[in-house]
């Protein structure tokens, strides 16, 4: 231990008093003027109308909730639909029926590029009007070749279909191996399909998306090879008169600002037991939905008897659930 | 152990109280950095009220500046232990305290990367859902949980070694080397990892074939230590010309003569007040305390007096008994504080040792007495095995920010920035090459598609900025530092180019479905990213602003009872220029 050095100022007061006077007035003019800029440039802040509540915050990760946790997570669902929209929607949690697995099939022989499936789509499920979302992208292809990046997208003719091309729309694809699921540090999006001990596989094998607890960080819309997911940029905006009360959990509800969400194979309905809103709406029958489970579902026979099929981008190993198939 | 808490709450609370002390320039420049961050704070709350809307991205283009700046610093963060494998690996002791340069850099380079993910999240507020144990971790399936566990690990990896290494001279006590050397290999091979990691965030998306590259990793790396020691380059220099605070004035005084100071013969009992200060002493034994002491003096030193001179010729070491000297160097005309120190310390023993003129200046803070004793009789004193470990140890001139220390870096920016521009060429020629359908993104990043060109003149100008630094670089010309500094900035604006805009923005154009949707910041955006560049360096101001001071010598625990301003070298009544 060193001896104590001697202070060098042994009697400092007299003058240190008007210093220090002198200092708490520069470092309360700095304070206070720090803080005012600090509340200034937090000002925009005060345009939120939608901070997130305690509750909110604290909500629990779908997979993680008691049945009567989900009951308190539907009701307060309900409840702030109805305060946004003035109606009161029926909100369920609906889960995998036994013995199902879903398949989509695609008939591109048949498709007209008439667009009606994007527009049901986004009525059914609640997609923002502004900025606009939708699930569907129908590409435009000439005659003969797959190359996607000769597609027009924003294809806009007097009549449909035009001669010479083909029309090819891409929604989620409820890959078997999803890029999407791999890649989510938190775990919100995933696959409805579980392996049990007896190696046993449940589920329908949707992909869902957990939007109350998406953190927005837009890795799987990098991720998936079939650009099927849609982000909320800013708060969606649906008009009231347009809002589908009939919702899922896991489906069309009303999202958030900042998380994801995609085609979900319309889980209210499908998972009821009705057919999926773009499917319902084609006027040619392109399209065709099912269970691949059941040997005589529509699907199967498809599957069993048409001799090409496409699954789009095959050589990434998604395996997917969606297959373009022809007519001849 | 309260005592232990108290001393290292001191040494936080000093710590804190120096960042506030400064002349006016420290003012202006933490003024003018507070503004910017202030302004991309107001930025970033627009963006938390309406959404990322408030951006240029888009769902065809869903990541933009934020996670290409937050690539480019990983790199910087990852680079600035770089400074530290020639430090442990190959003893180079030019470089020695310019590791915490580094890794205080690379603290501050982590911060940034910290906050530029996190405003490009969408929801900021469930971040908890990220933390291991209380949200969901997708552990190990997805890259971006690696990316939070390595990015956070070097963080507290190199917070460690610079706090451990600073406190520890902060109380004048020797750093274990258990304590921190095996951290810093953890830290090494730690650095590799987190750059390798990001590079894998995207290399890892099958559906996007111009990130799905095995060369990116390589590639990432190569860039990052080009970059990182260029900026640290450019880093040390500012540091060596803001730590020269000396005013012209001075440094005339420091050139006049001084008159002789009144000096007396030493006895044993200064020796005996020596080894109070310096315990290694104790184990001398008398008949070589006593030899030494022939042509031993003593000499008492008013405040202010020259006792050593840079450039003069003598054989004389110095070892303080009581009071306080400090060292100084001029270097370019200004005179920069290397370290000060009290009673204990020694002065002037290598040029001593060695006949060598003298490296620096050393003047008396205080009114001082100190111990001259002439280079034989260093010798026999360090003929005993703790007397030599300890003055060998000490031998190395704190802080000296040299030229050669500089070259060292010029040589790793060199290697890696021709490894970097071959890697580049190898990319290249695989996408263009082999012309397949994948060369989409290749294309509309080097020469435009179907008439989009956005990023054309901006990957031309990083390769220009390359090539012209590489062959800088190569030629003997970028020795001088003048060409240096030159091609370092080239260096860091060409790769913050190349694998920041150059790689993030190719790989969404065209969209997976074949579209093609262009990008471009919004103003808001590159608000918030200047925000957080300003906060960077506000940071890394502050961490020298601690350390320096303490690295000198100059704020330590002895002198715990001295204010801050002091210490700083700022009195009320000269902070007013």
């Amino acid at each position: 231990m060193p001896p104590p050095a001697p202070s060098p100022n042994p009697n400092p007061a007299p003058p240190d008093a008007g210093i220090s006077r002198r200092n708490f007035l520069r470092t309360s003019v700095v304070l206070t003027t720090g803080l005012a800029a600090l509340a200034a440039s937090l000002k925009p802040l005060l345009d939120m109308n939608d901070f997130p509540t305690m509750e909110r915050f604290l909500q629990k990760y779908y997979k993680e909730m008691t049945p009567a946790d989900m009951e308190k997570v539907l009701k307060r669902i309900t409840d702030e639909t109805e305060k946004q929209y003035g109606l009161r929607p029926h909100v369920r949690d609906l889960k995998p029926m036994d013995g199902v697995e879903f398949v989509y099939c695609l008939n591109l022989t048949r498709c007209i590029g008439c667009r009606k499936c994007v527009h049901a789509c986004v009525a059914e499920n609640n997609q923002s009007r502004n900025p606009e979302i939708q699930y569907i992208r129908v590409l435009k292809l000439p005659h003969g070749s797959l190359d996607l990046e000769k597609a027009e997208h924003d294809y806009n003719p007097e009549k449909v279909p035009e001669k010479g091309f083909f029309y090819m729309p891409v929604q989620c694809q409820q890959c078997k191996n999803p890029p999407c699921v791999k890649v989510c540090p938190v775990h919100a999006t995933w696959q409805e399909m579980e392996v049990d001990s007896a190696g046993k596989r449940k589920g329908d094998g949707i992909t869902v998306i957990d939007y109350d607890w998406c953190i927005g960080c837009r890795y799987c819309e990098a991720a998936c090879p079939y650009w099927a997911r849609r982000f909320n940029f800013t708060k969606p905006e649906i008009p009231k008169e347009r809002l589908n009360p009939d919702m899922a959990y896991l489906g069309n509800r009303p999202r958030r600002q900042g998380v994801m969400e995609k085609c979900h194979f319309c889980i209210q309905r499908t998972r009821a037991g009705r057919y999926p809103a773009c499917l319902e709406v084609c006027p040619t029958g392109a399209r065709k939905f099912g269970n691949i489970l059941d040997p005589n579902s529509e699907v199967s026979y498809i599957l069993s008897t048409k001799r090409v099929f496409i699954q789009l981008k095959e050589e990434m190993g998604t395996s997917p659930r969606f297959f373009y198939y022809f007519d001849v | 152990m309260t005592k232990a808490i108290r001393n290292y709450f001191v040494f936080l609370w000093r710590c804190g109280r120096i960042a506030f002390v400064g002349d006016w320039r420290y003012y202006t420049w933490m003024g003018v950095l507070t503004v910017i961050c202030l302004l991309g704070l107001n930025a970033y709350a627009r963006q938390f009220a309406h959404g990322l809307i408030v951006t240029g991205m888009s769902n065809e283009v869903s990541w933009g500046m934020y996670i290409a700046n937050f690539t480019f610093f990983v790199g910087v963060a990852a680079a600035a232990v770089m400074i530290v494998i020639p430090v442990y690996i190959y003893g180079n002791e030019d470089m020695h305290d310019l590791v915490i340069f580094g890794e205080l850099l690379a603290v501050a380079a982590i911060f940034m990367c910290l906050a530029f993910v996190t405003v490009d999240l969408g929801r900021p507020d469930r971040f908890w859902h990220l933390i291991p144990g209380i949200g969901q971790f997708n552990f190990p399936a997805s890259m971006l949980s690696w990316d939070v566990l390595v990015l956070n690990g070097y963080l507290l990896l190199n917070v460690h070694i610079c706090g451990y290494l600073l406190y520890c001279r902060y109380q004048g006590k020797k750093p274990s080397k258990w304590f921190y050397i095996p951290f810093v290999f953890i830290a090494i091979v730690w650095a590799v990892s987190i750059h390798t990691v990001t590079a894998f965030l995207y290399v890892g998306l099958g559906g996007r074939p111009f990130w799905n590259s095995a060369i990116v990793g390589p590639r990432f790396i190569a860039s990052a230590f080009t970059a990182g020691p260029a900026l640290i380059i450019l880093a040390l220099q500012v540091v060596r010309r803001v730590t020269s605070t000396t005013t012209v004035t001075e440094a005339a005084r420091l050139q006049g003569d001084a008159p002789t100071p009144p000096s007396s013969p030493a006895t044993l009992a200064d020796l005996e007040l020596l080894a109070r200060h310096l315990p290694e002493l104790a184990s001398v034994s008398s008949q070589v305390r006593k030899d030494t002491l022939a042509g031993a003096m003593v000499l008492e030193l008013a405040a202010g007096h020259v006792l050593l001179r840079q450039g003069e010729k003598e054989n004389e070491a110095y070892f303080v008994l009581q009071g306080r000297v400090v060292v100084k160097r001029e270097e370019g005309g200004r005179f920069r504080i290397i370290r000060s120190g009290g009673p204990g310390e020694q002065f002037g023993e290598i040029s001593g040792l060695a006949g060598t003129p003298r490296l620096a200046t050393a003047i008396a803070e205080e009114p001082s007495r100190v111990l001259r004793l002439p280079a034989g009789s260093l010798r026999k004193l360090m003929k005993n095995p703790a007397m030599n470990k300890i003055i060998r140890s000490r031998m190395t001139e704190r802080l000296m920010i040299t030229d050669r220390a500089l070259l060292m870096l010029r040589s790793i920016v060199q290697v890696s920035m021709l490894i970097n521009v071959f890697l580049l060429v190898n990319e290249v020629f695989k996408e263009f090459y082999s012309g397949n359908l994948h060369v989409a993104s290749a294309k509309y990043l080097f020469v435009g598609l179907h008439g989009h060109h956005a990023l054309v003149p901006w990957i031309w100008t990083a390769i220009a900025f390359n090539l012209t630094a590489m062959v800088l670089l190569v030629l003997p010309v970028s020795r001088s530092l003048r060409w240096l500094n030159v091609t370092c900035v080239l260096a860091i604006v060409g790769i913050w180019i190349e694998k920041g805009m150059g790689m993030v923005i190719p790989g969404f154009i065209p969209t997976p479905l074949g579209a093609i949707v262009e990008y471009t910041p919004s103003l808001n955006e590159a608000l918030v990213c200047f925000g957080i560049w300003a906060f960077g360096l506000l940071c890394y101001t502050v961490f020298l602003r601690m350390a320096v001071p303490i690295l000198q010598g100059r704020l330590t625990k002895a002198n715990e009872h001295h204010s801050v301003e002091e210490i700083a070298g700022v009195t009320p009544a000269n902070s007013n220029p």
